[in-house]
């Protein structure tokens, strides 16, 4: 037993490597939001998704002109304008004295070049197609911008003003993705891989300075963490809250403030128009009279949303209200079916996305669709199989989708849409209000629009997507409305100016104490156990632990080979052309031959390069590195808490042994071994978090906020599962303990006369240890897969959710070394554990194996 | 003074205990075919969120279905995958251990590496990459559980076959000229059945557990199958108007884990076997 005792210096001070440095700066005017969704990259001119434009929109980059909250255009980096008469020529005269945020000045020459960059062919910039009329943009003077068409365009203003046509600098445009530099208020200061992006005020910015001296975005996917995070104070608020369910207790809260306000986003029960049987209008009205609006928003909405006819914006002046075309009618809705030939019973899929609204609306959809005799079969899909399955490939029947953008009618008249909805009646109108500028004209063209969707029933138009907007009371100038993707923070600001917000800012240094801990261990092992070890020994039992990483690495490989869908559409959103997606093809590797690939990336992995990550763009060590910093010391945590809960009990239980106290421990452990280490922490979370606001409910404020506020924030993880770890280890080291007690040496000692208690943790103890050691390095695997969930219920930033996020977003390379480095990980320690086991007991050391 | 050793007839009570309690939640189970249950997971929102009552015993969610229909009707999900994933499991690694423990030599020794190697995969790990490749669902969930079982069953199997292959009777039936298949079937096989059940039930229990987990997260069974993981992951916004949404799934959760638990247990100690995984 003397070998254990002199590891546990090396364990102390390799935990103590793993511990933070202590540093807190207070800092007024700094808040947190929430957002639901992390962001691909920070590039908006080349990405699509909803959560970029969410951050960098305003914010951190600007547009010629920019849109208000009232959904108007208002001057940004143009000062004013000239219309030429023909509306085919525009001059932008641009403000003087801005500078970009690494020092570079603006000028025309930006303008210019953002726009050609969005123009030219291959373009992955969303608009690419809305940029079609225009057909030259040149730098008349450095303040100086003509932009001519080839045919009038009406939305130009508009569509210059979005946050896809931002302007950025030619010196740091292709770095955009990771380090967005503009010209607006705040700058970017860091990106916390799945955790949070920090913005801080811009010191140097052309117009009044933001109130905000930093805006931390706290990324909580979760509907349930978002509303934990909430509660507990963990976040300031949320730009658009993802549960409206909890609306209701929020607004009961006094030190927040709701705020609902509207979105462009047109939620729709999607048709494919051009697969049968829903090519015929009977069967698309049938489907319309089937739902109920109002349940499906009461239901999946909690009520919040309203009713939509057609595809346009209650919001908007020249809307109609259209709902009533097609009343809720069962019978009617049957009697269509029957006339148009579909049988009783007829099966049709509904693909549905993540988002909650999608996944509940769904539900409700399916079961109203089902009262009209259709059968319908729900498949929960990723946005990465939506985009390819739906969006592009237009393999579906029906799925549940919102439209965010403004004003974006004009997909029904694209050609090889997924609505499959072709109409040249339809497109003509289009193109005539495209080139209508007078009022009167073009409000009774939108009438026309509007009505001729509701006539040909192209979709089922649900309901507007609201935005639920939640925050400090004290906290104001946030959007309550939002004309288009974005958390404008630019007006916004705390009452008083000492208000401290929820987060810090420092970077995560967790991941390189760890790794020094690691070593810091297994180094000091070696060293105690040199002499029990011999060289042939260690030699075989190498070889054999290479030969294992080396065919696991090769299974997952195998097994990702084969996933279906496409990374590289995924990656460049919905709008990339084929070229783009070929040249990301080729900078990936993506198009040479399977066996290269794995023979690149193992080749990689032994040089510690395990990929560039596709989503996020940055290395792979990098990202494990920074999350092991969160589920390393969370398993560590976890670890030491099962061991002290195991010891606790079970010499307690051998002190009184066979006595009701032994007798209730041995039942409150078999109890404990049964709960789900997950649903204690739901359990822990409600009472010991939200009840009794002792610890944080979820998220990690990173271990450069101090090891206080880091520790707090793993206490509950780590209870969770020590708990049910802990009962299990008791018992086991109950029964060892038993075995040791009946045992001839420790008759021998009470002969003697050694008291109870010293028989107990001098005698029986260490000789029941040993088992215990060896079924705790067994359960580090299982200790893994429940700290990969637990993770998902606190909102931690650790690898399991970075595992989760990978998988739902496809990105290959993260899912593959992932999956590798945790499985490296269990075969390591199981190795490290049969080595010490043979070390400890000599017994297996004089044995030669086979 | 040594105090009285468990006695025999502990480990019987545990049995019936575990049985009782799983004959139970099983008839519910095969109960769960009554049409009312299926109506009472029927949508309706004008019946959402109401607390427990006489009417609703286990209170309705947000969408107005029954708790206690949706609570039953998801044990039959839960139990199916576990059931048939560690039937599967059971099915391939418990042949792969005799074998192994019968033919001895380099095919052992292979065939212990490949063990190993799956042994390194936690259900969880299988059940993201199978997601990846199938698409989440019940199928990728049923898969990875399966899997997971195929090391832990060829182990015992072969643990307690290598004692079994050094007894006179099996030395005896190999003078006797019967093949190794034969011996693994038939002096074998009925030898380590007992065993097989224990760790089975056992495997059982866990195998809820990581069901329940990944339909939590959402990599398992998918709308509108009724399933406790996934009821427990849509209660979390509830917790404050609708407490009672998270505290029966996992009640249903536990109390399986712990029927299987102590089967296992008791079988376990009747058969008086030690060294089988925990």
């Amino acid at each position: 037993m003397k070998r254990f005792r002199r590891f546990f210096p090396g364990l102390i001070a390799a935990l103590l490597a793993c511990a933070p440095t202590f540093c807190q700066a207070n800092v007024p005017s700094r808040i947190t939001l929430g957002i639901a969704l992390e962001p691909p990259n920070l590039d908006p001119s080349a990405t699509s998704a909803e959560a970029t434009q969410d951050i960098v929109y305003a914010n951190v980059y600007e547009g010629l002109t920019r849109i208000g909250e009232d959904g108007t255009v208002q001057p940004a980096l143009a000062t004013h304008w000239d219309i030429s008469a023909d509306r085919l020529h525009y001059r932008f005269h641009l403000r003087s004295g801005v500078r970009f945020h690494d020092g570079a000045p603006f000028n025309a020459l930006d303008v210019t070049f953002s726009l050609d960059r969005a123009r030219r062919a291959g373009s992955t910039n969303p608009l690419h197609d809305l940029l079609a009329p225009i057909r030259s943009v040149s730098a008349v003077d450095s303040s100086t911008v003509d932009i001519d068409l080839s045919r009038p365009c009406a939305s130009l203003l508009t569509i210059l003003g979005w946050g896809n046509l931002v302007v950025m600098s030619p010196s740091s445009a292709s770095t955009a993705a990771i380090t967005p530099v503009g010209t607006g208020p705040f700058r970017f200061l860091t990106w916390r891989k799945g955790d949070a992006i920090v913005l801080r005020r811009n010191a140097d910015y052309w117009g009044p300075a933001a109130r905000l001296e930093q805006v931390t975005f706290r990324i909580i996917p979760d509907p349930s963490a978002a509303l934990a995070a909430l509660q507990a104070g963990d976040v300031d608020g949320f730009s658009n809250f993802p549960a409206p369910e909890a609306i209701d207790t929020l607004s009961k809260n006094p030190r927040l403030s709701v705020n609902i306000g509207s979105t462009e986003g047109e939620t729709l029960l999607a048709i494919n128009n051009a697969r049968p049987p829903f090519n015929d209008i009977r069967v698309r009205r049938a489907l319309a009279m089937a739902v109920d609006r109002r349940a499906v928003i009461a239901g999946a909405m909690s009520g919040f949303g309203t009713p939509i006819g057609s595809h346009f914006a209650p919001h908007n002046p020249d809307y109609i209200d259209l709902t009533g075309r097609y009343p809720h009618d069962i019978a009617a809705a049957r009697a269509l079916l029957a006339a148009a030939g579909v049988p009783e019973g007829h099966t049709v899929t509904l693909r549905l996305p993540p988002p909650t609204y999608a996944r509940r609306s769904g539900e409700i959809i399916a079961a109203e669709l089902q009262a009209i005799g259709l059968s319908v079969r729900i498949e929960n899909v990723e946005w990465a199989q939506w985009l390819d399955q739906v969006f592009t490939r237009h393999d579906y029947d029906l799925t549940i989708v919102s439209h965010t953008e403004p004003m974006d009618f004009d997909i029904y008249s694209r050609k090889n849409y997924y609505f499959g909805y072709h109409e040249p009646a339809y497109d003509a109108l289009v193109e005539k209000l495209e080139s209508t500028s007078d009022p009167v004209g073009r409000h009774d063209l939108l009438l026309a629009i509007q009505r001729k969707l509701a006539d040909d029933c192209v979709n089922v138009f649900l309901f507007e997507l609201p935005k639920l907007g939640v925050w400090r009371h004290d906290l104001h100038g946030l959007w309550r409305e939002a004309p288009l993707q974005a958390i404008d923070v630019t007006g916004a600001y705390l009452d008083g100016s000492d208000n401290i917000g929820a987060d810090a800012t420092q970077r995560s240094t967790g991941g390189y104490r760890v790794m020094v801990g690691g070593a810091l261990l297994l180094g000091v092992g070696m060293l105690a156990l040199r002499r029990q070890l011999t060289p042939r020994y260690v030699v075989q039992r190498l070889g054999i632990l290479g030969v294992t990483l080396i065919s696991a690495s090769l299974l997952i490989f195998i097994l990702t080979t084969l996933l279906p869908g496409d990374v590289a559409t995924y990656m460049l959103g919905v709008h990339a052309t084929p070229e783009a997606l070929a040249s990301l093809r080729e900078s990936y590797g993506l198009d040479r031959s399977i066996p290269r690939q794995y023979a690149e990336w193992l080749y990689g992995m032994l040089h510690g390069d395990l990929g560039v990550s596709y989503t996020y763009r940055t290395p792979v060590v990098d990202l494990l590195v920074e999350r092991a910093g969160v589920s390393a010391p969370l398993a560590a945590l976890a670890l030491a808490g099962s061991m002290v809960i195991a010891l606790l009990l079970a010499l307690i239980g051998a002190r009184f042994r066979h006595r009701w106290i032994d007798r209730s421990i041995g039942f409150a452990t078999q109890l404990g071994v049964a709960i789900p280490g997950f649903w204690l922490g739901i359990l822990l979370i409600s009472w010991l978090a939200i009840g009794q606001g002792l610890f944080p409910a979820g998220g990690f404020p990173g271990w450069a906020s101090g090891a206080v506020p880091a520790l707090a924030a793993l206490t509950l993880p780590a209870l969770s599962l020590a708990i049910p770890q802990g009962c299990l280890l008791a018992r086991i080291l109950r029964t060892a303990l038993d075995t040791a007690l009946d045992s001839d040496y420790v008759r021998t000692a009470r002969a003697k006369g050694v008291g109870v208690g010293r028989i107990l943790i001098r005698h029986a103890l260490p000789n029941s240890l040993l088992p215990t050691l060896t079924v705790l390095g067994m359960q580090f695997a299982f200790l893994l897969s429940g700290a990969i969930v637990v993770e998902t219920v606190f909102g931690l930033p650790g690898l399991g959710r970075l595992l989760f996020q990978a998988t739902n977003q496809r990105d290959l390379i993260v899912v593959r070394s992932l999956t590798v480095v945790i499985v490296a990980a269990i075969v390591v320690i199981n190795f490290v554990v049969e080595v010490l086991y043979r070390a400890a007991d000599p017994r297996l050391r004089l044995e030669h194996r086979g | 003074m040594i105090r009285r050793r468990i006695g025999p007839d502990r480990p019987i009570i545990i049995i019936i205990t575990g049985v009782v309690m799983a004959l139970v939640l099983l008839l519910i189970g095969l109960f769960v075919a009554h049409p009312a249950l299926e109506s009472g997971v029927a949508i309706d929102v004008g019946h959402r969120l109401l607390p427990p009552s006489a009417s609703h015993w286990f209170g309705t969610d947000a969408l107005g279905r029954d708790v206690l229909s949706s609570i039953l009707l998801g044990s039959r999900s839960t139990l199916g995958i576990a059931f048939s994933a560690v039937l599967l499991g059971a099915g391939i690694g418990v042949p792969l251990g005799l074998y192994s423990a019968v033919r001895g030599g380099v095919m052992d020794e292979v065939l212990t590496r490949i063990n190993d190697l799956l042994f390194a995969f936690p259900s969880l790990i299988l059940a993201t990459l199978f997601a990846v490749v199938l698409g989440p669902g019940s199928g990728a969930t049923l898969l990875a559980i399966a899997v997971f079982n195929i090391p832990v069953f060829a182990r015992v199997a072969r643990s307690l076959g290598l004692v079994l292959v050094r007894q006179d009777f099996v030395a005896a039936a190999r003078l006797a000229g019967t093949a190794p298949t034969g011996i693994a079937i038939r002096h074998l096989l009925p030898n380590v059945l007992p065993m097989v059940m224990a760790q089975g039930a056992m495997q059982l229990s866990l195998g809820i557990v990581a069901e329940a987990g990944l339909s939590y997260v959402g990599l398992g069974v998918q709308p509108p199958s009724p399933s406790w993981g996934r009821m427990l992951g849509e209660a979390q916004t509830f917790f404050h108007t609708a407490p009672w949404l998270a505290i029966f799934p996992g009640l249903a959760i536990a109390l399986n884990v712990l029927a299987f638990i102590l089967i296992g247990d008791g079988l376990r100690r009747v058969f008086g076997a030690k060294g089988l995984s925990p």
